[in-house]
């Protein structure tokens, strides 16, 4: 065993990073668009839900929603401050897009990004209504989930430790909505249009799995940035998504 | 941004051959910002023939001892840490920016918790500081230093480490790996690695009983380290790590100077290196920035705000000139290295070689 070694090789057999100092310069570009993703995702998912707020039936609905809009927010805070370590202007990045635009929701752009941010595709589509915002929620939330046991393992430990602390409420989100949901499907009107939601949300949210065989999953894994690939994530999330829905009679 | 300040040089202490401990005070007005958290460093700045070097080193004073100190090995060939070792005496000013890094555990003063920590060589310096903070604020924890270094004579902090043993009876212990020289017992003679480790894990570490881990040291030392404490069933996150000075990357020397003149209205030549793949392609003057180039080229390069903002997209010049339109997240340093935020870089010589490698 060598005194010292690559940062690369050191990476590839699983070595973790604690500064923004010691990062190589690929890392670095890497790393930052994974956290500019994870931003301006929560951003939007954020954005959205600040509208679903109005569409609750109840008050307890209303309070689940602001809740998920605000942790939201707040963990797309907790992202950017690991990301001004790197040069980012905070103040400047929350304003730079505007999180609550959305595409029409016939729009389909796959796997494609759109738009001048950096968000996952399915934020780009517009919620119609309550049982379609909670609809959304759950799938997403489980994909969520999914990206969740990835995240919290990337090799940059200030980030990992993130999104340890962010991991069990966003768990939290999700499940908020299958409560959502099992309300809403204990009425045979409310399943009928939440099984619509569903045809419409799934594909979108299988998509934010990207694609099979990624070129840039290879070089996030010797990164130590991403361990699983898209398939196997899509796959679990599939199965997670099914039991789930199964289960509220879906 | 963080900014730099000023701090004072009130002590140079030499603690071995070829490392010294410097204390260093803020200006009254920058105290607070100075108010550190155990196992955080300081990056300091430096001009070398020009060029600024900034380098960063791991505080080892305790939160509880009231000043700043950092511990500074030199490395061979290091601008900065010879500086330090051969000319710098009290009464100099460093520039320093305040206090970063997550290089610790929060701690909780009525807690009665077992830490681990592992040292290489002058990796002891944050870990000194978390021994020194945990065990004052937590009169319960107990701490155990697996400490490797090559021979006697190099070990920083041997005395005041020696002193800790005694202030906190029975609960702090110190294991010394020497690579260089024989000790009574064989386990403690080599470098740590897997084999020390699960020896370690025998006879000396009860697993189970760890609360939390941390690691500093080369690359190889942290990833066999790490390694055994997972298999040993301790969680990522009990484990924490900070990588060794000299894992720091080199900053750049300061870039090429572009030899063509302007041509106004005609195309450029660019090269641009990703993931160490070179592609040559012809790029529009004015009006198309080297990122928009590039992804028309199919590069793959990062970017994400495309206004100048967020720097994922950043990449280095190496031959050419090229103008940023806005900057917001590059400081002057990097800028003066040659580092540009391709989504605003827009060439203005007839050649341009960048990198999103280096």
């Amino acid at each position: 065993m060598s005194e010292t070694m690559s940062i690369e090789d050191y990476l590839a057999q699983g070595g973790v990073l604690s500064a923004p100092e010691n990062v190589p310069a690929r890392y670095r570009g890497e790393l930052l668009r994974l956290m500019s993703s994870f931003v301006d995702s929560e951003l939007a998912a954020s954005a959205g839900f600040a509208d679903s707020i109005n569409f609750a039936p109840a008050i307890k609905e209303r309070i689940a929603a602001s809740r998920i809009t605000l942790e939201k927010a707040d963990h797309a805070e907790r992202v950017l401050a690991v990301m001004a370590g790197f040069g980012t202007d905070v103040l400047r990045y929350q304003a730079s897009h505007d999180w609550s635009a959305r595409l029409d929701r016939d729009t389909d752009l796959g796997t494609a990004r759109a738009g001048t941010d950096n968000r996952l595709a399915v934020l780009h589509y517009p919620i119609n209504g309550w049982i379609d915002a909670v609809v959304m929620n759950v799938l997403q939330g489980l994909a969520t989930g999914v990206q969740m046991t990835e995240l919290t393992r990337v090799s940059y430990a200030p980030l990992a430790e993130v999104f340890r602390e962010i991991a069990p409420r966003e768990a939290r989100h999700a499940d908020l909505g299958l409560e959502g949901l099992e309300r809403i499907c204990a009425t045979s009107e409310g399943r009928a249009e939440a099984a619509l939601s569903v045809a419409y949300w799934r594909p979108r949210v299988a998509a934010t799995f990207g694609v099979a065989g990624s070129g840039r999953f290879e070089t996030l894994r010797k990164f130590g940035l991403r361990h699983h690939p898209n398939e196997a994530l899509l796959s679990r999330w599939a199965a997670l998504a099914d039991e789930r829905l199964v289960a509220v009679g879906l | 941004m963080a900014r730099f300040h000023p701090l004072k040089v009130t002590d140079v202490r030499r603690e071995t051959r070829d490392a010294v401990v410097v204390t260093l005070r803020p200006r009254d007005e920058d105290v607070a910002l100075f108010d550190f958290t155990q196992g955080q460093y300081l990056t300091f700045r430096r001009d070398f023939d020009g060029e600024e070097l900034r380098r960063s080193y791991s505080i080892c004073a305790g939160r509880d001892e009231g000043c700043l100190k950092v511990g500074i090995k030199r490395v061979d060939g290091g601008a900065f840490s010879t500086w330090v070792n051969e000319s710098l005496a009290p009464g100099d000013e460093l520039e320093a920016m305040p206090p970063m890094g997550k290089f610790f555990a929060p701690l909780d003063e009525t807690a009665a918790r077992q830490y681990l920590g592992f040292a290489g060589g002058s990796g002891i310096t944050p870990v000194l500081s978390i021994i020194k903070t945990t065990l004052a604020r937590e009169p319960k924890a107990r701490f155990t230093l697996v400490y490797s270094n090559r021979q006697i004579n190099t070990i920083m902090f041997r005395e005041e480490l020696e002193d800790l043993k005694n202030l906190y009876l029975g609960r702090f212990s110190v294991i010394h790996v020497l690579e260089q020289e024989g000790q009574e017992i064989d386990l403690f003679t080599g470098r740590i690695d897997a084999e020390k480790m699960s020896g370690l894990f025998t006879h000396w570490l009860d697993a189970k009983a760890i609360d939390m881990a941390f690691i500093c040291g080369p690359e190889p030392m942290m990833l066999a380290i790490a390694q055994s404490l997972r298999d040993h069933g301790l969680r990522d996150d009990q484990i924490k790590f900070e990588l060794f000075a000299s894992g720091q990357q080199g900053r750049a020397k300061t870039r090429a100077v572009s030899k063509s003149a302007t041509v106004p209205g005609t195309g450029v030549q660019a090269t641009v290196t990703l993931d160490g793949a070179t592609r040559s392609f012809e790029m529009a003057r004015g009006g198309e920035t080297i990122l928009d180039a590039a992804i028309a080229a199919k590069l793959d390069a990062p970017y994400s705000c495309k206004a100048g903002v967020c720097s994922t997209c950043r990449c280095k010049v190496l031959e050419g000139e090229v103008e940023m339109a806005v900057n917001h997240a590059l400081e002057d340093y990097e800028v003066r290295a040659g580092y540009v935020l391709s989504c605003q870089a827009m060439p203005i010589s007839e050649r341009v070689v960048v990198t999103y490698d280096e």
